[in-house]
């Protein structure tokens, strides 16, 4: 007997095993289609749609819409605006629905017109469709009947009226055509000799909708049958109660608490055991008071805890529970946990891949978070059962209930054809004469060509007609610009360049080179990833903690800290300890204000926060300038040096084991040195300034999205440091050269660090300078100062609190009061506006215009090897990391509610790792509206100075690569700078381009081409100077 | 120029300036004229500054002459006398030592809020919007905080509620917003249906609504009441469930946290700060009715204690900014009523202030948690929370019960929603179905269609 019980039982865990792997399973297959940003602290720019990135762009946006009710592109409304301001043309329409069509584009429906003509008359003119009841209210209350749609030509109205007038007197002689036409006739004057014009209009549009309407009703469209898959949506649809408002209230709370990283003062109980079981603990005990849709909770939750039972088996239970069907469970745990996706989303990295955090969580927090989910969710479905229907009895019941009670009203499924062919009948001047010889086989036919360009499809031709229109003109500019850039040589000649610099491949870096070409036209830029190659942990003198800077898809080997020099080591010992004081002491007034006697003593003293309060508001800038002053007795002593020598074996964080050794510090300046191009002796000026950028900003819990993407959301200025730290150490030289590349020795490398919020410049060790390259750096350190100016007053175009006419220091002061303004919600405009991504040589791009858009990218391919295997790096990390920063923009701005994080002025930080809208909302993922404003959503173009061979090479080789480009996320063209010929990759394959237009504007300089203008500007080509500060 | 000619004119001026700032803000948006972002913040700042100046120069004439009490008369409106019945609606402000601090700092944190909100909303939708419901705001501050007679604190105690219920729901685009603005409005109803009992009470028991017929003719702080004990504790005890109500005091607490749905520089300025104190400035201004009713004092400390410690344990588990601050004001505010209760009111005073003015500076820079917790981490150079990873610490079942507690913020929305609004909608429900058996009856079958109707009939989408 016993033996036969033990083994009933272990075939019954047998079979919960495989129930609950096949949870565990539909889980993490929904944990997919979570957003995958982690916490605030490191924002990463990614591809939003990650999770379809295997499909193709329109696929994928596609299958967004489906998935998270998502805008795939802008709306129809907004589109048409851009029409009609020029900034979609007809051409492009035109080229876009041809291409799409390819054969049959020509095909005639009916011998009404083409497919063509229908779907450009679809476009060109606005059609409405809406819901059944604006329908509805459309026929029966607007004049849609009675005039003619203003875009109607009058050719188009004279035609539909002179056929009503020839179908009118056939009917006499052959009467009803179209039913009830005595009903049509009766709404008129007995008498059509004695019609007005009007009335003929409106006669016409009558009949015109009769015909229509009775053409479309000859076959019967299908109705959509609506399924829920949740209850949720079930008892949504019938009582208008939403179940998730009471879950999610509750969860948001503890999967608050949950993850804190330390802002609440008390950690939730039982954290470590994992979501569920900290849950059941937690609530399990039954509390006089609690809400009524709670009561039957800790009953529930007592049983499962006296039971043992996994949060997998609830999840099961729960499933059999609320009659979900075996078929729709995995659809269903999708819904379920995409509805709290950012919660979800945000444990889900923390438990899988998040290593990095104060407080991790154990793994299965996530399968914790949706059985928790699912026991609240049938509480709430009981407690509005038992409100709406006064059900007590099970979940089931009253979801019978609520399904008996949804009845949809019978869909106008006829009306709403008839609408749109009624619409698309007036722009093509179709008449009831002919409409009404149809067939109802053509009827079908014509519906089905009209129906199958549903708003979706026309956002679509719309979109691409968009892009096309920038790519093109970006296409035509870079080749007319090569070209004319063949005959130009550089400003020095055959001699060395005044200065080199090197900044990050960031488009806010753009309009700075270019600013700086300007002012010092015997300068050599460059651009590589704003880590510089020196992938690290850096700890800076004033740092508690190691952070990495570099891109954050690499873990980085070694350590560097900033030391504070030894002559000034007792300073910086007291100033440590002055600094721990005060931060122990300030963390206390912020703890212990929000207490109960703390409290009390901060509110007695707490007038003398009006003081703060109003100088930072009102003053900012000078706030900020007192701030610093005092706070530089705070700071580390000013003279300080990088620990970046290694000569232990293995590195790592500990004395002795931080820094590089020589081999790699060469392996490190040869790969950066590679990537520009730089192999020649002859090619490197006395002076090489490496520039690394970051942006501060106050009151932005995203601050960390606008600093440096190649320094893990950093501020890249060490990098710059380091790495001109190590290129100027003589060993190192030395093993570079043996790699091939011989450094001049005159050649002095210094560190900068840009800050793109407020455009100031600073440089690094600058007292290890030799004497000799003074004056060189002081000419360089007037060109760079120069350049910010006229950059600040670039950027300040864009800002509509800055006056158009801002003169180039009060747009310096207006930025720098930016960065220090706690009321300010876009300090900078960040990536906004990225459109293009330029992986080349600069010669045959300086001077043109490009309005602070592209990505630029140094690449010399005639250093590169047959393998391209510099290239082939360098994109490696160029278009993934561009590609994710454009689509998380693209995303974010077609649908920043959805798909960004809403409006900024809400935001809420929670746990210190996310932002709520408001007081309690899902986290939001993503970019906020404020930041995408001005942004264009448009996919990347890459124009890659190289051949389609070594692309299509690349792309063979590389399947990140390969998945964007062919997947069309990104475009794609590569130049031949020698003969300024392009070439497309698009339907799988590299096509040349015919250059459209050579005429590009030129401008002497780039105030000529933005002054006065606060939108998206064309190309301009600048004319080259003679010598600095000579305009 | 004597302090006679001077107060009225300036005490007008501080009335008058948010009144017009309402009046060029609102207008204009009537007849569909949109003024300008930079009009709009123009005309905001003059009007606060002239406010802010009049109230300058009123303390300073005060501070020159020695006065302690200024009142500006602005009519009797309604008087009407028939023997033994009489009523007097008559509308004047009053300057003394609590409604001139509570004035400029109402003001100073005003103007503070508009210059951060005119940056911080810039571009955004609501911007007109904001601003109105702003100078609305302001002048129901000006008005509560002056108003002489109940009638007038009752109007301006209304504009202040509107306006925020307003803007909580700022986003009324989503549900969360809408719904919890709607909240603090039907919260606010209840405290306001108290203050109007008291009002009228008020009338009955003195024949008008001057607080002077009240409290005696003493400047602030020092005056008598006149009346009796059951008269002051009937009247205190409306007032302090009104002023509960207002201050979110347990057991309205509920509505706080959801007054953070607005933009950051509304909940800083409105909830966080300015409009919860209303209800302690509505207790210090009667403070003289407690000293002639003890059960009162006790109500007033007790209700202030269960708020302070509620307020402390709610926001020691909350894991986000806003709310913890929500309920960190809360146990100021209750502390505070504790102070009054006390009858040390210069302390409450002072403890008001300081703590409106510290909230609202923690509030606008509630964003910059993050970086001030990395900056301290820096600065200490150790994790400010432990660098354990898991915290291993059985709890004890007390423990999880005030977890428990604190984390569902002590139930007290489920208590009000159990105990008024529940009654409240069952008693109409019940008519309503009478109402419906006799229509129903008279219309011989189902009298309402509406009844079929499906909450969410139609699709809205029109993308396949």
């Amino acid at each position: 007997m016993t033996v036969l019980e033990t083994c009933e039982e272990s075939n019954a865990t047998t079979t919960d095993k495989t129930a609950d792997s096949q949870v565990l399973h539909w889980i993490h297959q929904a944990a997919h289609f979570l957003p995958s940003q982690g916490p605030i602290e490191v924002f990463v720019h990614h591809n939003t749609l990650h999770a379809f990135e295997t499909e193709s762009f329109h696929d994928a946006v596609r299958a967004g819409h489906d998935r998270y009710g998502a805008e795939p592109y802008l709306s129809e409304p907004e589109y048409r605006r851009l029409c009609a301001a020029g900034r979609i043309t007809d051409d492009e329409l035109e080229c876009v629905i041809v291409r799409d069509l390819g054969e049959s584009c020509n095909n005639a429906i009916s011998e009404l017109g083409t497919r063509f003509d229908i779907r450009f008359a679809m476009l060109r003119h606005a059609i409405y469709v809406g819901p059944d009841a604006e329908l509805r209210w459309i026929i029966a209350e607007t004049d849609t009947l009675e005039r003619f749609r203003e875009t109607t030509t009058a050719i188009n109205r004279g035609r539909t009226i002179s056929a009503s007038k020839k179908w009118l007197r056939n009917c006499k002689q052959n009467p009803h055509p179209v039913r009830n036409v005595e009903s049509l006739l009766n709404k008129f004057r007995a008498n059509p000799d004695k019609w007005s014009d009007l009335e003929w209009e409106s006669f016409s549009l009558h009949l015109l909708w009769r015909v229509c309407l009775g053409g479309v009703g000859a076959f019967r469209g299908k109705a959509r049958q609506r399924q829920f898959v949740r209850p949720r949506d079930l008892l949504l649809h019938a009582t208008g109660e939403d179940t998730d408002r009471y879950v999610h209230d509750m969860l948001i709370r503890f999967c608050a608490a949950y993850v804190d990283q330390g802002y609440s003062d008390w950690i939730l109980p039982n954290r470590d055991q994992g979501f569920f079981e900290s849950f059941l603990a937690l609530f399990s005990d039954a509390t006089p008071g609690t809400a009524s849709w709670l009561r039957g909770l800790h009953d529930e939750l007592s049983t499962l805890r006296a039971g043992n039972v996994s949060a997998a088996s609830s999840i099961e239970a729960s499933l059999s529970e609320l009659g979900i069907a075996e078929g729709d469970r995995e659809e269903f745990i999708t819904q379920s946990l995409l509805s709290l996706r950012g919660w979800a989303g945000m444990i889900w990295q923390l438990e899988s891949g998040v290593d990095w955090v104060v407080h991790s969580i154990p793994t299965g927090s996530l399968v914790g978070m949706l059985a928790i989910q699912l026991i609240l969710e049938k509480c709430a479905i009981r407690h509005v059962g038992a409100q709406v229907f006064e059900e007590y009895s099970s979940v089931q019941s009253i979801l019978q209930l609520a399904g008996d009670r949804v009845h949809d009203p019978k869909p106008l499924t006829v009306e709403r054809s008839a609408f749109l062919l009624f619409q698309v009948a007036q722009m093509l001047g179709w008449t009831p004469l002919e409409l009404a010889r149809l067939t109802e086989l053509e009827w079908q036919k014509l519906s089905q060509e009209v129906e199958s360009f549903p708003s979706l499809e026309r956002r679509r031709i719309f979109h691409e007609a968009y892009e096309r229109g920038y790519r093109h003109a970006a296409l035509d500019a870079f080749a007319t610009h090569a070209e004319r850039l063949k005959a130009i040589q550089p400003a020095w000649g055959s001699g060395r360049p005044a200065f080199q610099i090197a900044t990050c491949i960031d488009d806010r870096e753009e309009s700075f080179r270019r600013h700086l070409e300007e002012v010092q036209p015997a300068c050599e830029t460059f651009a590589a990833a704003g880590f510089f190659a020196v992938a690290m942990y850096y700890r800076g003198a004033a740092d508690g903690f190691y952070k990495p800077l570099c891109p954050a898809v690499i873990t980085p080997d070694h350590y560097v800290q900033e030391d504070v020099g030894y002559s000034f080591e007792g300073i910086h010992r007291d100033r440590a300890a002055l600094r721990r004081t005060l931060g122990l002491a300030s963390r206390a007034f912020h703890t212990r204000s929000r207490t109960f006697l703390g409290g009390m003593l901060a509110g007695s003293v707490g007038s003398l926060a009006s003081v703060p309060l109003v100088a930072r508001v009102l003053f900012p800038r000078l706030t900020a300038r007192i701030r610093q002053r005092l706070g530089s007795f705070l700071q580390p002593p000013p003279v300080t040096n990088l620990q970046l020598e290694r000569y232990a074996e293995a590195p790592g964080p500990t004395n002795g084991h931080i820094g590089y050794t020589t081999d790699e510090m060469a392996r490190v300046v040869v790969r950066m040195l590679e990537d520009m191009g730089l192999k020649n002796t002859n090619s490197f000026s006395r002076l090489f300034i490496i520039c690394g950028h970051g942006s501060s900003s106050l009151n932005n819990p995203h601050e960390s999205a606008y600093c440096c993407g190649a320094c893990a959301g950093k501020r890249g200025g060490p990098n710059a440091r380091a790495f001109a730290q190590m290129a100027n150490d003589w060993r190192v030289r030395g093993k570079v050269a043996a790699h091939g590349i011989k450094i001049p020795d005159d050649t002095v490398f210094v560190g900068a660090y840009h800050n793109t919020c407020d455009d100031s410049v600073v440089f690094f060790d600058l007292d290890r300078l030799p004497p000799s390259h003074r004056a060189e750096f002081e000419s360089a350190r007037e060109s760079i100062e120069e350049a910010r100016r006229r950059n600040a007053h670039e950027r300040c175009r864009r800002f509509s609190s800055a006056p158009l006419n801002i003169s180039q220091d009060d747009a310096l002061r207006h930025v720098e009061a930016r960065a220090q303004d706690i009321s300010q919600a876009r300090p900078e405009y960040n990536h906004a506006t990225n459109a293009l991504c330029v992986v080349g040589r600069r010669h045959w791009q300086r001077g043109l215009f490009l309005d602070r858009r592209a990505f630029l990218n140094s690449y010399d391919p005639s250093q590169d090897d047959d393998e391209h295997s510099i290239l082939a790096r360098i994109l490696a990390a160029a278009i993934p990391v561009c590609a994710g920063i454009s689509l998380e923009y693209y995303f974010s701005c077609v649908d920043y509610r959805t798909y960004g994080s809403g409006s900024k002025l809400p935001h809420n930080l929670v746990s210190l790792l996310g932002v709520m809208e408001g007081t309690s909302s899902d986290l939001r993922t993503g970019l906020y509206q404020q930041m995408v404003e001005i942004h264009e959503p448009m996919r990347i173009m890459f124009v890659i100075e190289s051949t389609p061979a070594a692309m299509l090479s690349i792309m063979e080789r590389n399947a990140a690569i390969a998945r964007l480009v062919r997947g069309g996320w990104v475009h794609l063209a590569v130049i031949d700078s020698t003969t300024s010929e392009i070439q497309v990759f698009q339907d799988d394959r590299f096509q040349p381009y015919h250059v459209g237009s050579t005429a590009i504007t030129f401008a002497s300089s780039s105030l000529e081409c933005y002054q006065g203008s606060r939108e998206h500007l064309p190309f301009f080509s600048i004319k080259e100077q003679l010598g600095p500060f000579d305009q | 120029m004597n302090t006679h000619s001077v107060i009225p004119v300036l005490g007008l001026l501080v009335v008058a300036s948010p009144a017009v700032l309402l009046a060029v803000l609102g207008l204009p948006l009537l007849v569909g004229f949109r003024l300008s972002e930079q009009w709009q913040s123009r005309l905001t700042k003059a009007s606060v500054l002239t406010g802010l100046l009049a109230a300058t120069g009123i303390l300073a004439t005060m501070l020159i002459s020695g006065s302690r009490q200024e009142v500006v008369e602005l009519g009797h409106w309604v008087a009407i006398e028939h023997e033994h019945e009489h009523f007097h609606f008559h509308i004047n402000f009053v300057f003394d030592r609590l409604s001139v601090p509570f004035l400029m700092l109402t003001f100073v944190l005003c103007g503070t809020v508009g210059a951060f909100a005119e940056v911080y909303l810039h571009r955004d939708a609501g911007y007109h919007r904001f601003f109105l419901l702003y100078a609305l705001f302001l002048l129901g501050m000006v008005v509560s905080a002056l108003a002489g007679t109940i009638e007038t604190l009752f109007f301006g105690w209304e504009l202040v509620g509107l306006s925020s219920a307003l803007l909580v729901a700022y986003f009324h685009q989503r549900p969360g917003p809408v719904r919890n603005g709607h909240r603090v409005w039907t919260t606010y109803r209840i405290a306001d249906a108290a203050f109007l009992i008291a009002a009228l009470t008020m009338h009955h028991l003195t024949g008008a609504g001057e607080f002077q017929k009240l409290m005696g003719s003493g400047a602030w702080p020092e005056g008598v009441a006149n009346i009796g004990f059951w008269q002051a504790s009937l009247v205190g005890f409306l007032l302090l469930i009104a002023a509960a109500g207002k201050s979110g005091m347990v057991p309205f607490s509920g509505w706080l946290p959801r007054a953070m749905e607005g933009p950051t520089p509304s909940s800083a300025v409105f909830y966080g700060a300015l409009s919860v104190h209303l209800g302690t400035y509505l207790l210090l201004r009667v403070s003289p009715l407690l000293d002639v009713s003890m059960p009162l004092r006790i109500a007033v400390i007790g209700l202030g204690l269960t708020s302070a410690v509620f307020g402390a344990l709610a926001s020691r588990v909350q894991s986000d900014v806003k709310n913890a601050l929500a309920f960190a004001s809360l146990t100021q505010v209750g502390i505070i009523t504790v102070e009054i209760g006390l009858g040390l009111h210069y302390i409450a005073l002072v403890h008001m202030i300081g703590h409106v003015c510290l909230r609202t500076l923690q509030l606008l820079r509630a964003p910059s948690v993050l970086r001030d917790h990395q900056m301290l981490e820096n600065a200490v150079g150790e994790h400010l929370t432990g660098d354990e990873v898991a915290t291993s610490r059985s709890s004890s079942p007390g423990q999880l019960w005030l977890y428990r507690f604190a984390l569902q913020r002590g139930n007290l929305d489920e208590l009000l929603d159990d105990w008024i609004v529940h009654p409240f909608t069952k008693s109409f429900r019940f008519f309503d179905s009478l109402e419906r058996r006799w229509t129903n009856l008279l219309s011989g079958g189902n009298s309402r269609t509406s009844d079929t109707l499906s909450p969410y009939g139609d699709s809205l989408e029109d993308v396949h």
